[in-house]
């Protein structure tokens, strides 16, 4: 097995040790870093996805996975930066105002990761124009709201009108996600893509960004 | 105004790990280990308090909440903000992992403040002269804003709670509930009301009490009954309700896939659960899962045979003449069941004298009971000569409710303990009149052995201390009662006599193996060890005896593993390699059907041996994905999930002995006998199991296979006319070595984790 599959493997079983020494490994061997990530962890990290989504496997498994993959990141992420490499894409996402609930935003964070994204967590109780003042900096595609409860889900409004108003609303790929949050909600507010789950929305994101980049 | 801060808070592994769905995942045990490591911090960050206040309720109600004058208790309690921030902080560090038990760990916290406050509030509103009418949480109860109220009346922001504009709390592991009070200080209705709850999918969702129209119609081996039910109500619910046995092994939550049915006319709409368990095929054809099967209307539905179900262990226990064989009463025994007993020299010594204080007239005969958590054992002794008449097993169908003892526990606390008493009565009644071939034998006595749980379920006792640290038990001293008021039946009767425990975790079962094997009159420290649903061990002589209880889980009777069985016919029982090839026997030489306890370790020990399975408990591919083949065919095969439910199971079971033995201050070479209970001891390879490390090196010689210990103590016990002082003796003889947060023991868990002795 060639180095790159068997990072690809370890990732899959979730071994955060044996995936630093193989990416360090790789990097000492003077391999392009680029298909280290793409390649290695980005691969194993799908097939973990997808594994999830059949049923296969089950959250502890994508745990596991996404732990060892942001072991090897930290290792990987100053060459990837040396060498420019381009992510997937760049998102921002958070938890909207008056909202202090992450679990659920943290998920999304860490699978977008796994999906080749480069991310920008602002965290909890973050302002609409907040989440676009952050995207317009680092020239994000895509914003992902999260919410808890139906009293605070208004707020995924606000941040949608408030992109309108300052005519920004076509750069952005807009993602909202939450409890109680449901796809007549997302058409209701003009949301781009509402997903029940964090795989989903990763894998969502991924395609949304491609064929945006590709059209 | 008041606030609360005193809490005995026990996180529970299995609960938080149930929570990340960690029992359907091959890292189950990986994830206990984690949440183990990382208890001592949680309970570090952990700062429980609880604010209470009374207040009205003004603008916030509607309908018919919205009586004049309404009072409520408003409660808010937090886990505090270090704990709750912790998750947030391991996910900034990359941790997703720990970040997820944090979070589940911080809820399982925040449940078990709720559930300590019951009582007090309870309290609190007694002495205010007020019942509890309803319980409300936002925002399915009322509007989040409530939250506000709340605040406002408990005074909690001054200790720090804050409140964002969506009236969500700071620490954001904070919750609120609204008592609305009545009158009537005997009104307690301080739980949630799942009923007038929108939240139809909620895993939690308890079912109302009252009776509308629809009906299922339901068709077993036996026939065809027609039970309403109330809408909002499982299918499985309604089986229990009406006595109708189908295995629950997880306790309905959807996760054991055992609870098949089929449903032929009307529809039950499929849940996820289902999809796991059933191909697109199966689920045209009707099958579901009881737990997860709301009806919307009347259907029917199919049960599956009992006898099909696969992991129904049967020990042998002698007894297998007709009655046509047996009066023969004039006989000395010498049959081979007699001789059985014989082995272990208490029941021994009480047959080589008849009747020995007990003033037995010839022709009386006794019932001894071992009432398993999976099965229930009963043997007609006759007393003079304590021959083995006949012999009864049946399945506890106390599993509808739950394989394991906390399964139970948990349901008898929720409302289901009548209906788990009558479960068990209906399975000592049916064995009573197998027995006595419908009430014409003579039976003058009964003894029964059991664990402190099924004591508890058979007597009706309360049963909410006995779940939850520090375990605290209702009654384990010895009960003398008789079998009119225990079986609810006039008519028949005669003494019984239920066995003394030690504590929650060592009951009776125990303490009458002890008197089987005499343990209170040996010299030399020898060990029991009872490999049951729950791995019990004891260690000792006739000075003092150590016992403890480890949590082993049913794999060593066959339960948990994907092609498991007990020991039955077809069960591979033993395997070895021959030219590279894995060759298997069964019990009795037939086809295979599945695999018993001692047939999984033999087959762990060869995959070891091959090294097609890293010391670790890692298969290697294919394997690891496609499952070992046991047989030709392929049909039976050995999983990672298997190889991962042994491991933890004889990992519990080592280092419980270790634990235990070096407490006791002695080692294994020191030790007498070894006496293996249960009908795994049986069959058991001592060197394989001391290649994969379940015994330490060097048993073998000294394991003695002691079969049912707890019946042939109860046995004896019919025979001795002394034998109650005994047990009472020798549970005043054992002290229990509680394992759990037992440090010796968490280190030893995660050593002999391993496959293979000391690496």
């Amino acid at each position: 097995m060639g180095l790159i599959e068997e990072i690809s493997e370890f990732l899959q079983k979730g071994r955060s040790k044996k995936i630093k020494e193989l990416v360090q490994k790789a990097l000492d061997e003077n391999m392009d870093p680029k298909v280290i990530l793409n390649e290695g962890l980005l691969s194993g990290m799908m097939i973990v996805g997808a594994k999830f989504k059949n049923n296969e496997v089950f959250v502890p498994e994508v745990l596991v996975a996404a732990r060892a993959m942001n072991a090897g990141l930290a290792l990987l992420e100053p060459k990837l930066a040396e060498v420019g490499n381009e992510p997937v894409g760049r998102a921002v996402i958070g938890t909207v105002q008056g909202d202090l609930h992450d679990i659920g935003k943290n998920l999304v964070g860490m699978m977008f990761k796994g999906a080749g994204f480069e991310v920008c967590d602002m965290g909890v109780d973050v302002g609409a124009d907040a989440f676009i003042d952050r995207a317009e900096e680092l020239g994000a595609d895509v914003i992902g709201m999260s919410a808890l409860l139906s009293t605070t889900m208004p707020q995924m409004q606000e941040c949608i009108q408030r992109l309108e108003e300052r005519g920004l609303r076509e750069k952005y790929i807009v993602m909202i996600g939450g409890a109680p949050v449901t796809e007549d909600f997302a058409k209701e507010i003009g949301a781009d893509y509402y997903t029940p789950d964090a795989a989903s929305a990763a894998e969502t994101a991924r395609n949304a960004v491609m064929e945006r980049k590709s059209a | 105004m008041k606030k609360i801060t005193e809490f005995q808070i026990r996180i529970s592994p299995d609960s938080v790990c149930s929570m990340l769905n960690a029992d359907r995942s091959l890292l189950a045990d990986e994830m206990r280990e984690e949440l183990e490591e990382m208890l001592s911090e949680a309970y570090e960050r952990l700062e429980p308090a609880a604010y209470l206040g009374f207040g009205d309720t003004e603008g916030f109600l509607y309908g018919e909440d919205q009586l004049p004058g309404q009072e409520a208790l408003y409660v808010i309690c937090t886990v505090g903000e270090r704990l709750s921030s912790w998750s947030s902080e391991l996910f900034r560090q990359g941790d997703c992992v720990r970040a997820m038990l944090a979070d589940a760990a911080a809820d399982n916290c925040l449940f078990q403040l709720d559930g300590q406050l019951r009582e007090q509030i309870s309290a609190l509103c007694r002495e205010h002269g007020r019942g509890i009418r309803r319980r409300l949480e936002a925002p399915q109860d009322a509007p989040m804003r409530i939250q506000k109220k709340a605040l406002d009346v408990t005074g909690a922001a001054q200790y720090g709670i804050g409140i964002t504009e969506g009236f969500m709390y700071r620490p954001v592991k904070s919750v609120c509930q609204v008592y609305l009070l009545s009158e009537n200080p005997e009104e307690n209705n301080s739980e949630h009301d799942c009923s007038r709850c929108p939240n139809t999918s909620c895993r939690m969702r308890r079912s109302p009490g009252d009776v509308t129209e629809p009906s299922v119609t339901v068709i077993t081996g036996e026939g065809q009954r027609t039970l309403p039910f109330v809408r909002g109500k499982i299918i499985l619910e309604i089986l229990r309700e009406n006595g109708i046995y189908i295995a629950a092994l997880c306790s309905g939550r959807g996760t054991c896939g055992k609870c098949r049915i089929r449903v032929t006319e009307g529809t039950l709409p499929v849940a996820a659960e289902d999809r796991l368990f059933f191909e697109e095929a199966e689920l045209e054809a009707g099958f579901r899962l009881a737990c997860t099967a709301f009806p919307e209307g009347a259907c029917t539905v199919l049960i599956p045979d009992l006898a099909e179900e696969k992991e129904f262990y049967v020990p042998d226990i002698g007894g297998k003449e007709t009655a046509a064989d047996w009066p023969d009463r004039t006989q000395e025994g010498k049959g081979s069941e007699e001789a059985a007993l014989k082995r272990d020299g208490r029941a021994a010594a009480c047959e080589a004298a008849p009747g020995r204080g007990g003033g037995v007239n010839a022709g009386e005969y006794g019932i001894a009971v071992d009432i398993g958590t999976t099965t229930v054992a009963m043997q007609l002794i006759d007393l003079r000569s304590g021959k083995i008449m006949k012999a009864h097993t049946a399945l506890n169908i106390q599993r509808m409710y739950g394989a394991d003892v906390i399964g139970r526990i948990e349901a008898a606390v929720k409302g289901s303990a009548g209906e788990l008493k009558e479960c068990i009565r209906q399975v000592l009644q049916s064995g009573v009149d197998s027995l006595t071939e419908g009430g014409h034998v003579p039976v003058s006595r009964m003894v029964i052995g059991a664990n402190t749980a099924m004591v508890h379920l058979l007597m009706g006792y309360p049963c909410e201390s006995l779940g939850i640290f520090p375990f605290r038990t209702y009654n384990i001293q010895r009960i003398e009662t008789a079998w009119d008021s225990l079986s609810g039946q006039k008519g028949l009767s005669f003494p019984v006599r239920i066995c003394p425990g030690v504590s929650a975790y060592i009951g009776g079962d125990i303490t009458s193996g002890l008197y089987a094997l005499g343990f209170h009159e040996r010299e030399r420290v020898s060990v029991l060890i009872d490999l049951g649903t729950n791995g019990e061990m004891a260690v000792g002589n006739r000075e003092r005896i150590l016992a403890a209880s480890a949590a082993a889980g049913p794999a060593f009777e066959g339960g948990n593993l994907a092609c498991g069985t007990g020991s039955i016919p077809g069960a591979v029982c033993h395997a070895a390699w021959k030219d590279g090839t894995l060759c298997v026997e069964t019990i009795g030489g037939e086809e295979p059907t599945g695999i018993c306890g001692t047939g999984i370790l033999e087959i762990i020990a060869c995959l070891l041996e091959a090294e097609l399975m890293d010391e670790t408990g890692r298969l290697e591919e294919p394997y690891a994905s496609e499952g070992f083949p046991v047989d030709e065919q392929g049909r039976i095969r050995v999983f990672q999930k298997d190889i991962r439910e042994i491991q933890l199971a004889k990992a519990a079971v080592r280092a419980g002995l270790e634990t235990l033995l070096d407490e006791y201050g002695t080692a294994i070479d020191e030790v007498d006998e070894i006496f293996l209970a249960g009908g795994f001891g049986y069959e058991l390879d001592i060197g394989r199991a001391e290649a994969v490390g379940l015994l330490p090196a060097g048993c073998a010689g000294r394991v003695r296979a002691a079969g049912n210990t707890c019946l042939k103590g109860a046995a004896a016990g019919l025979l001795d006319g002394e034998s109650g002082k005994t047990l009472d003796y020798i549970a005043g003889l054992v002290r229990e070595i509680p394992l759990s947060g037992n440090p010796k023991f968490s280190e030893l868990y995660m050593e002999y984790m391993c496959f293979g002795e000391e690496e």
